[in-house]
């Protein structure tokens, strides 16, 4: 949608001339915030992990489901003192992309919407960032599922 | 007549701005021009249950404020013209439903200051009032979550991006013959939407310094004069990309500001340590800067002739999903002390 | 590298032939390349074979696995193995081991103990 024409002259022209001004992310900062950060985030996660295995009944193939609850819950208190979105800002993806930003991206919609009531305010915002991530995650493993099950089916696998 | 040019008025009966108030919440009372502000609040909800009232609360408080200071009564109020980013700007409706004076609602979105000073002295220089009261305001919480993520939510906002400003301006304007000493609106081009193609919601600045651009060249062509009539350029809240990228047009086609006559609210209002990346915006940007700090300049004796030109970004969160660019729009008024 | 190097251990304490099995099947695995410490604890039907994969061998640690119960299979074709890489069964076997030297853990005790473990490593959730 939107415009479909192509860039008339003054719009090139102008928007050249914006470019020189526009600050550039600094992505190679950027980069390496998010992997000291992510880093740490998940030296914490690793800590958990052996907690659990050392002093609870877990393997570490089971010890990964009270991990992630355990991260989650810690994120949504860093989340709720405010302290989350300013990791944010100085990591992005580095407190994006481990479960946290996750946990993060649903606990902010329900504190924002807590305003609008208990069903519409929170119930139907919650997921509004982390509804695409469940959607399509949910979609993509049952086509990688549905893929595997024909090609065990024929033989190929 | 009162149409110069193509686009701009003259206010021959010089329209006197009689008071003014600013509201803001903690992160302007950690700003540069905290001393400027009648009323800092120091919590986000002042004390009510919701950004949106809290945000009503703002436009109330300047108001209410900037009539006591003029020195007469809410009810001597003629009109009021507000506007804010809000839905269907719910909060200066509801500010006046309280306040209970002829309201006209404005958006503008950023511009909206600049709308209602220009409108407001217009109404007042045809007589159709004595008294006016004009604001605009923003609540950073409350913009935040119509037009981008959560407050809390841990994105990572581009060097690009601009900060609303939580805070609210008003101005009461009256047709008072006594001008002696006292800061006048003289003139008002109002400026055309212009969209050069820029769609980053991130990149207000960028998208916006075209408008600036245009109406500030319009100005000067209706009006017949040059930009060294005035002691200061301030353009509403540009950011530094804008603020540059405008300075740069200007000089494109000819229109020579002196740098340093050549201001942005969106830069005058943070500290320079402050997490703003590229400056203030908002509709309280312009109307806090403008209504708090630069008309106390100018009783100061700081400058005397100011034009003011309040920049807005005519975008809205379905318009950019949709892939739309960003049409702005920018309004200049001429503030002059008299003497 | 630190290891722990345990000696292999049987529940039945005195079965010399249990004996020899277990260190048997612990040089057999430590033979590996990619493999670093290995516990083995003989109980009366099953043998738990526990071990650890050197740090950059742990992406091939499902073909590791696959390897040594080929292996096992083929070297001793009449016993029962529990095979796992896992840290926590590794701790069990440990502390099992250690038990098992004090005179007063008896044997049905032991193998008790190692039946549990050996349930541990096959819970998957």
């Amino acid at each position: 949608m939107g415009r479909k024409t192509s860039p008339s002259p003054v719009e090139k022209g102008y928007q050249e001339l914006q470019k020189k001004h526009e600050l550039k992310r600094p992505v190679f900062k950027n980069c390496i915030r998010a992997f000291l950060v992510g880093g740490f985030i998940c030296t914490i996660g690793q800590a958990i992990t052996y907690f659990y295995i050392y002093y609870f009944d877990f393997t570490e193939q089971t010890a990964g489901n009270p991990t992630v609850a355990t991260m989650i819950f810690l994120s949504m208190l860093l989340t709720g003192f405010g302290v989350y979105d300013h990791i944010g800002q100085f990591a992005g993806a580095g407190s994006a992309v481990p479960v946290t930003g996750f946990g993060n991206s649903v606990i902010s919609a329900a504190i924002e919407h807590r305003t609008e009531g208990m069903v519409l305010g929170v119930g139907g915002n919650m997921f509004k960032l982390a509804g695409t991530v469940l959607l399509f995650g949910v979609f993509s493993a049952f086509i990688v599922a549905l893929v595997r099950t024909l090609l065990t089916m024929w033989g190929v696998l | 007549m009162m149409l110069k040019g193509k686009q701009s008025w003259v206010f021959q009966n010089r329209p006197v701005i009689e008071a003014s108030a600013v509201s803001g919440g903690p992160f302007e009372g950690n700003g540069r021009l905290a001393e400027d502000f009648d009323i800092i609040h120091e919590d986000l909800w002042m004390g009510k249950d919701s950004y949106e009232k809290a945000h009503t609360l703002l436009l109330e408080e300047a108001i209410t404020t900037a009539i006591k200071k003029s020195g007469c009564e809410t009810e001597e109020m003629e009109f009021m013209l507000a506007g804010d980013l809000i839905n269907q700007i719910t909060p200066s409706s509801f500010a006046a439903r309280s306040l209970s004076i002829p309201y006209f609602g404005l958006f503008g979105a950023c511009s909206t200051s600049m709308e209602g000073l220009a409108l407001g002295s217009f109404i007042i220089n045809y007589n159709g009032a004595k008294k006016i009261v004009t604001g605009a305001s923003s609540h950073n919480a409350a913009v935040e979550k119509q037009f981008r993520y959560p407050t809390e939510y841990g994105g990572q906002k581009p060097p690009t991006a601009q900060w609303t400003v939580t805070g609210a301006g008003a101005a009461v304007l009256s047709n008072n013959k006594n001008k002696e000493g006292k800061l006048v609106t003289t003139s008002a081009t109002i400026g055309k939407v212009v969209d050069l193609g820029l769609s980053d919601p991130f990149n207000m600045g960028g998208a916006m310094a075209p408008a600036a651009a245009d109406t500030i060249i319009a100005h000067f062509k209706d009006m017949e004069i040059d930009p060294s009539y005035y002691d200061l350029i301030v353009t509403g809240d540009l950011g530094r990309i804008g603020q540059e990228t405008t300075y740069e047009l200007l000089r494109k086609y000819g229109v020579m500001l002196q740098r340093e006559r050549f201001e942005d609210c969106g830069l005058l209002i943070y500290k320079e340590d402050q997490p703003v990346m590229s400056g203030g915006s908002g509709a309280g940007c312009s109307a806090t800067v403008l209504y708090g700090h630069l008309l106390k300049q100018m009783h100061k004796g700081i400058y005397s002739k100011i034009l003011v030109v309040a920049t807005g970004a005519l975008l809205s969160p379905l318009s950019f999903q949709q892939k739309e660019t960003i049409p702005c729009i920018a309004h200049a008024v001429s503030i002059e002390m008299s003497d | 590298m630190q290891q722990v190097n345990p000696e292999p251990a049987q529940v039945e304490g005195n079965n010399k032939k249990d004996k020899k099995l277990a260190l048997k099947v612990k040089r057999d695995i430590q033979s590996l390349p990619q493999i670093y410490d290995v516990a083995v604890v003989r109980g009366k039907k099953d043998t738990l074979v526990v071990y650890k994969v050197k740090h950059m061998h742990r992406m091939r640690m499902k073909q590791i696995e696959k390897d040594i119960n080929k292996m096992l299979e083929k070297n001793y074709p009449k016993e029962n193995f529990t095979v796992s890489s896992d840290f926590k069964i590794f701790i069990e076997a440990i502390e099992l081991k250690d038990k098992m030297e004090n005179q007063s853990y008896s044997e049905k005790e032991a193998e008790e103990k190692l039946q549990k473990v050996i349930e541990l490593k096959k819970a998957m959730t």
